[in-house]
């Protein structure tokens, strides 16, 4: 009974919070907005500093649920980055009619990408992710008086609905030729028949539509531009983010059997949607839709770390997600601050900030350093060591392509550093002064990037907890 | 006797999905999209799935078949709201729907001497076995869906609050 509290116990405390959350809004109805957002802020800090006590490592449910402490690692890192979107989206939140209905949106997707990492078998998995992905279109349609905020919606669930229709045709092949849901165990043979190919294929592809690879990209642009920054930034690092951590894991240990079929495809895909998504970002000119089309390229060099020996595949990925958490949470720390005050998101307004809102520049200035890889920053040591990673396999050209793309990002993300450096403009964003959460939010992310690239120590615990897999 | 009756219900089955997509009115699609139900639900009472069989026919031919008669009848599609696709795009969908059907019929053919046989037990899809089974090795996936449900539930009504100023 204590085994089962303990293994459990990142999803018991989102539960619990999920009740309460449902408590308060059946009970009273005088809770004032930012006191509700203090209260939240307060137990996700409790969530994330709670996850790294009294971890055990073990099994329930007859294998349908497992923990290790690389999950325990990967599920504290999701939970801070929730805790560093809830700090920063405050100024957009106090203005909300419906902000529990929110709040309870964001904890159950957390807590199905939770299921999602621990799940040892593909049922399991399956209902993780919807719950991991149907909340999240009702959330892109937070801005109710928005048309493309419901635009984004749709597009969302309909793409969704549409990637989980050909992973669940790809899971029951699956079960067809296996006659078994769980990934592993001893009756468990995936050695790459036909079939079993085919079903890997279209399982591959639900992962590819959740994590945006390049031909299952079409939705990214729009859902991020027309969903509430909050969730934008949500979307972009904590959806990815764990749909990282269970693929490379789900490539490590489930498919083994046909790692040399799915280096191939890796490669081909990891190639295009470095290429794609930094053209396509060259052009952008709305904030959001640039780190969209900016998040789709970063995806592409995960894909060759993934595409590495699975021990330091896996550790580099981890390792790059947490840094782009930081990185990318800084940079939409920043452009929902503006959002929320001034309502402006496209490059245009940003010329000029410098004069205005010298600290804020500083920290997206840091941030865009950090996405593209300039070396004091922590990007540079993540894109390295998945480089390092993908290079391990004698791939010389997909690195060398690689190379080349990330000076093609550079020019894209330093022209957004001379709008807001050097560009004059006569209509410059006001002074923006954010509250005491969100001005955390930033210190935090800044502090993060500076210091997950200089510690050492880091990389090297990450890769220690990914023995064994 | 079974096996005429599997290729019987199979034919049908094909032949009624064929015409959902072939067919012109909306409202005559829908409706043999519900003979493609019910061919389905035989299969399942073939294979002694008697409870799924039910259950398939009152919500997929009952409940949801009637939201799609409602959402069509409101939306009133006919033939010439349908949107017209170009040449090309349809010469391009033709062939890679071939290509699926090529790859998956070479692949099901060559997997047919590997797959699984399990043991035949004919009480397997009585309601009494099937809620054993959930309630016992399924669990969790049961209470995660009741989650599932809560939320979209919280969604929805959020959703379609309208806001009376």
């Amino acid at each position: 009974m204590t085994e089962f509290l303990f293994l459990l116990k990142h999803e018991l405390i989102l539960g619990l919070i999920l009740v309460i959350l449902l408590i308060m809004k059946i009970g009273s109805k005088s809770m004032t907005n930012s006191s509700l957002i203090s209260l939240m802020n307060g137990l996700l800090f409790i969530n994330f500093v709670a996850g790294w006590f009294l971890n055990r490592e073990g099994v329930l449910f007859g294998g349908m649920f497992q923990n290790s402490s690389l999950l325990v690692f990967e599920k504290n890192v999701l939970s801070l980055g929730t805790w560093i979107i809830c700090l920063q989206s405050s100024a957009w939140m106090k203005n909300h009619k419906h902000l529990p209905e929110f709040y309870m949106l964001m904890i159950s997707t957390l807590m199905g990408m939770f299921f999602m990492l621990s799940s040892g078998n593909l049922l399991m998995f399956y209902i993780g992710l919807e719950l991991s992905t149907i909340p999240l279109a009702a959330m892109c349609n937070f801005d109710l008086e928005k048309a493309n905020s419901s635009e984004a919606a749709m597009k969302m669930i309909m793409s969704s609905a549409f990637s989980s229709g050909i992973l669940l045709f790809g899971i029951s092949l699956f079960y067809g030729m296996t006659g078994t849901f769980s990934l592993g165990g001893p009756s468990y043979n995936f050695d790459g028949s036909p079939l079993q190919v085919l079903a890997f294929i279209m399982i591959f592809s639900g992962f590819a539509f959740k994590l945006s690879v390049v031909p299952f990209h079409l939705w990214t642009a729009d859902v991020y531009e027309g969903s509430p920054v909050a969730v934008t930034s949500y979307l972009s690092v904590i959806s990815k983010g764990s749909m990282v951590f269970v693929f490379a894991s789900v490539m490590y240990t489930a498919f083994r059997g046909i790692a040399s079929v799915w280096y191939d495809g890796l490669v081909v895909l990891s190639l295009v949607t470095m290429i794609v998504g930094n053209l396509f970002a060259l052009r952008q000119n709305n904030m959001k839709r640039f780190l969209a089309f900016s998040s789709i390229a970063q995806v592409g060099y995960i894909l060759i770390g993934i595409s590495g020996s699975s021990e330091s595949g896996m550790a580099s990925s981890i390792y790059f997600i947490l840094i782009y958490i930081f990185s990318n949470l800084g940079a939409f720390g920043v452009i929902s601050l503006i959002s929320a005050h001034t309502g402006r998101e496209s490059v245009d307004d940003y010329k000029g900030m410098y004069k205005t809102n010298p600290m804020l520049s500083w920290v997206l200035a840091l941030s865009l350093f950090s996405l593209a890889g300039i070396p004091p920053t922590a990007g540079f040591f993540g894109k390295m060591f998945l480089l390092t990673a993908g290079a391990a396999k004698g791939n010389y050209f997909l690195i060398t392509i690689a190379a080349l793309n990330m000076i093609i990002s550079l020019y894209y993300y330093l022209r957004i550093i001379r709008a807001v450096f050097m560009d004059k403009n006569e209509n410059s964003l006001p002074s923006v002064q954010g509250d005491f959460g969100s001005r955390l939010a930033l210190i935090c992310c800044v502090v993060g990037i500076l210091i997950t690239g200089f510690a050492g120590g880091l990389y090297e615990y990450i890769l220690s907890l990914s023995h064994g897999l | 006797m079974t096996l005429y009756l599997f290729y019987f219900l199979s034919f049908l089955a094909v032949l009624s999905a064929l015409m959902v997509v072939v067919s012109k009115n909306p409202v005559h699609s829908v409706l043999y999209l519900i003979m493609t139900f019910f061919a389905i639900a035989g299969h399942y009472v073939l294979l002694n799935a008697q409870f799924l069989a039910a259950v398939h026919v009152i919500v997929y031919a009952g409940a949801i078949m009637v939201l799609f008669l409602y959402v069509i009848m409101m939306l009133n599609l006919n033939a010439d709201t349908e949107p017209q696709k170009g040449k090309w795009l349809r010469v391009a969908a033709t062939v890679a729907g071939g290509i699926l059907m090529v790859v998956l019929v070479g692949a099901l053919r060559s997997a047919a001497d590997t797959l699984p046989v399990t043991a035949h037990d004919n009480q397997i899809g009585m309601i009494k076995n099937l809620g054993k089974v959930l309630y016992k090795d399924f669990m969790l996936p049961f209470e995660i869906s009741s989650i599932l449900f809560l939320v979209a539930m919280v969604g929805a009504v959020m959703l379609g609050k309208k806001e009376i100023k």
